[in-house]
C-alpha cells in the first residue's frame, strides 16, 4: 500500500527547531492561513476552494427519491468523500486509508449531525416523495490541511446550491427545470467551519493550516468546528499527547476567529457570484427581442 | 540563449536550426526524436537547445518528473539499510536507489558511515537502466576521493522542481553570467555565509547555521521557481527579504 513520502530527518528536526524559533518555513504567522481562494462554477453548487496548493472541489447534485420508511418527514442528504491519485500518489482508487475515513466522518459530524442543512425542507410528500441532496468532495491537490479546505468547499457549495422547484397536486408531483421557474436555495441553519490546530512539543507551539510537510512533523492535531457565533458543533482529537482544558479554549477562541474570518470570505464571494449571475430576473433573460443600439 | 525555439509537440525540427557536425552524427537528448530518414520530431513542448560544439540537441522544459541520468548529482534520502548497500529515495513513490554500503571515501567494513532511515545523502548516480535498480555512490570510484560528496547534515532541504534545479547546476559562461538566468545563490552568497549542495533530482540542500537565514534562502528559490522570477524580479526579491533579516 503506497502511502505519503516521510520527509527527511534533516527537514523534520529544521521544521520543529524553526518553530521552537517562532518561524515558518513559508514565514506566515503561527495562526496564519495560506491565500484563501473560493471559486464558484458555472452550475449552481460547485466550489472549488484553495488554501496554499491544497485545492477542494465540492458538486451538490439534487434527485428525487422515496424517503426512508422511519424518516418520513426528512429529505436524505449525503456527502460522499472521495481521495484520488490526482491529490497525491499515496491514495488509491478503491480502497479506503484512514485519511479517507477521518475525513468524511468529519465531514458527517460537522455538516449533517449538527443539523447545518434543514432536511425537513427537502421533503415534498410525505413518506412518498423527498429530495436527496448528494455532496461530492473531490480533494484535487493535497499540501496538508483538507479538512479545512473540505469543510469550506462543501459549506460554500450548499449555499451556492440551489434545487429545482416542485408543485404538488395531491399525489402528482411536477419538478420544474432551472429554465422554467427560479430554482430555490437550500435552507442551511448555520455554516460551521472546520478549524484545524495542529501542536508540537506537548501544546508549546500550536499552528493553524499546517502545510503537508508541517503535518508530518507534528504530534498531533485538535480539529474543532464551529460556526461564526461561536457554537461548537465538535472537537476531535486523534491520539497524539494529551492536551490540557486550557488549551482546547485557547484553540476554540482561535478557531471562532478564523471561522468568522471564513465565513466572510464565502459571504463575499457568494455575493460576487450573485450579482454576475443577475441578469435582471428570469424574465428578462427569456426576452425575445436583442439589446437596441441606445443613441 | 539567443538561438532558442518554442517546440510543441510533434513538431518538426527545421534543419536549418541543426548544428553541423564534423562526424555527420547528431546526440539527440531530452525531448526529441528521429524518425529515418531525415526527420527530427519533438515529443514534448519547451525550449529546444543546441550545442554546436558537441554536435547535440535536445528540449528544455518545465515539466515531468527526474529520470535518473549517469553522472547526476542527487540528494537521496535513505530508506532503509541493507547487507550490502542502502535503499535510498531519489524521488518520492519510485523505485530504489542502491547506495553502496562503502561507496564513500575512505570507508571498510570497519569504518563506514553509520546512516540512519531518512539521513540525506549528497550522491553520484553510476548506473541508470530502465531494467535495474539505479545505481548511486559518495565518491569518485576511479580517484576514490569524495569530491564534496557525502552524508549532509544539519540544514534543511527544499523542494523545487527538477528544470529548477537543472537551471541552477548550468553553471557560468565566459563573462561570469549564469547561464540558467538563476541569481540567488550568487547574490544572497554575498552577504550570508552558507553552505548549499543541488541536486537534479529537485531538491536544495542549505544550510547556514541560522534558522532564519536558511528559510529566507529557501523562499527565495522556491518563489524564483514557481512564479518564473527573471534576474531583475530575483535581485529585487532578495533585497527585500535580506533586509528582513538584517542583513
Amino acid at each position: 500500500m503506497p502511502r505519503e513520502a516521510d520527509p527527511s530527518n534533516n527537514e523534520r528536526e529544521f521544521v520543529l527547531s524553526a518553530l521552537r524559533e517562532n518561524v515558518r518555513l513559508d514565514g506566515r504567522a503561527f495562526d496564519q492561513f495560506r491565500d484563501v481562494d473560493l471559486a464558484f462554477g458555472e452550475e449552481y453548487g460547485a466550489a472549488d476552494v484553495r488554501i496554499g496548493k491544497t485545492r477542494v472541489m465540492v458538486k451538490i447534485s439534487a434527485e428525487v427519491v422515496t424517503p426512508y420508511a422511519d424518516r418520513k418527514f426528512d429529505g436524505i442528504f449525503t456527502i460522499s468523500t472521495e481521495l484520488s491519485p490526482i491529490a497525491s500518489p499515496a491514495f488509491e482508487v478503491g480502497r479506503q486509508d484512514q485519511t479517507e475515513i477521518l475525513l468524511s466522518r468529519l465531514l458527517e459530524k460537522t455538516i449533517r449531525r449538527s443539523g447545518a442543512l434543514d432536511t425537513e425542507s427537502l421533503c415534498i410528500i410525505a413518506g412518498q416523495k423527498c429530495f436527496h441532496i448528494r455532496a461530492d468532495v473531490h480533494v484535487l491537490d493535497y499540501d496538508g490541511n483538507i479538512a479545512d479546505a473540505s469543510c469550506l468547499a462543501l459549506v460554500a457549495a450548499l449555499m451556492h446550491f440551489r434545487r429545482p422547484d416542485v408543485e404538488v397536486h395531491g399525489e402528482d408531483v411536477t419538478v420544474f427545470g432551472l429554465r422554467e421557474r427560479e430554482p430555490i436555495k437550500l435552507q442551511m441553519q448555520h455554516q460551521p467551519f472546520c478549524i484545524t490546530t495542529s501542536y508540537f512539543d506537548g501544546g508549546e507551539v500550536m499552528l493553524h493550516d499546517a502545510s503537508l510537510l508541517e503535518e508530518q512533523c507534528r504530534e498531533g492535531e485538535v480539529i474543532i468546528s464551529i460556526n461564526r457565533f461561536g457554537e461548537v458543533c465538535q472537537i476531535s482529537k486523534y491520539g497524539g499527547p494529551p492536551i490540557d482544558g486550557l488549551s482546547i479554549l485557547t484553540c476554540t477562541n482561535m478557531a471562532l476567529e478564523k471561522a468568522k474570518m471564513l465565513d466572510k470570505v464565502v459571504k463575499a464571494k457568494l455575493e460576487e457570484d450573485e450579482k454576475k449571475r443577475d441578469k435582471g430576473g428570469l424574465m428578462a433573460e427569456l426576452r425575445a427581442d436583442n439589446e437596441r443600439e441606445q443613441g | 540563449m539567443a538561438d532558442t525555439a518554442i517546440l510543441l509537440p510533434g513538431e518538426e525540427v527545421l534543419s536549418e536550426s541543426l548544428p553541423k557536425s564534423k562526424k555527420g552524427t547528431l546526440t539527440l537528448g531530452p525531448g526529441l526524436r528521429h524518425i529515418p530518414p531525415s526527420t527530427i520530431l519533438s515529443t514534448t513542448s519547451g525550449t529546444l537547445h543546441v550545442d554546436h560544439k558537441k554536435a547535440a540537441l535536445w528540449i528544455e522544459h518545465a515539466h515531468g518528473r527526474y529520470l535518473p541520468a549517469v553522472g547526476d548529482l542527487v540528494i537521496a534520502q535513505i530508506h532503509h539499510s541493507s547487507a550490502e548497500a542502502y535503499a535510498c529515495s531519489l524521488t518520492p513513490n519510485t523505485p530504489f536507489a542502491l547506495l553502496g554500503q562503502l561507496a564513500f571515501e575512505g570507508a571498510n567494513k570497519k569504518t563506514r558511515p553509520q546512516l540512519k532511515a531518512g539521513d540525506l545523502v549528497y550522491a553520484r548516480i553510476v548506473k541508470a537502466s530502465k531494467w535495474e535498480d539505479t545505481e548511486i555512490e559518495c565518491y569518485n570510484s576511479s580517484t576514490g576521493k569524495a569530491e564534496g560528496m557525502g552524508p549532509l547534515s544539519g540544514g534543511m532541504a527544499f523542494d523545487v522542481s527538477p528544470a529548477f534545479a537543472r537551471r541552477l547546476m548550468m553553471g557560468t559562461d565566459k563573462n561570469g553570467k549564469q547561464k540558467g538566468e538563476v541569481v540567488v545563490l550568487e547574490e544572497v552568497g554575498e552577504k550570508v555565509r552558507f553552505e548549499v549542495a543541488v541536486g537534479r533530482n529537485g531538491k536544495v540542500w542549505v544550510d547556514s547555521g541560522s534558522v532564519k537565514e536558511t528559510v529566507v534562502i529557501g523562499r527565495l528559490l522556491k518563489e524564483a521557481d514557481e512564479s518564473g522570477l527573471d534576474v531583475e524580479a530575483q535581485r529585487k526579491a532578495i533585497k527585500k527579504a535580506l533586509k528582513e533579516v538584517g542583513k
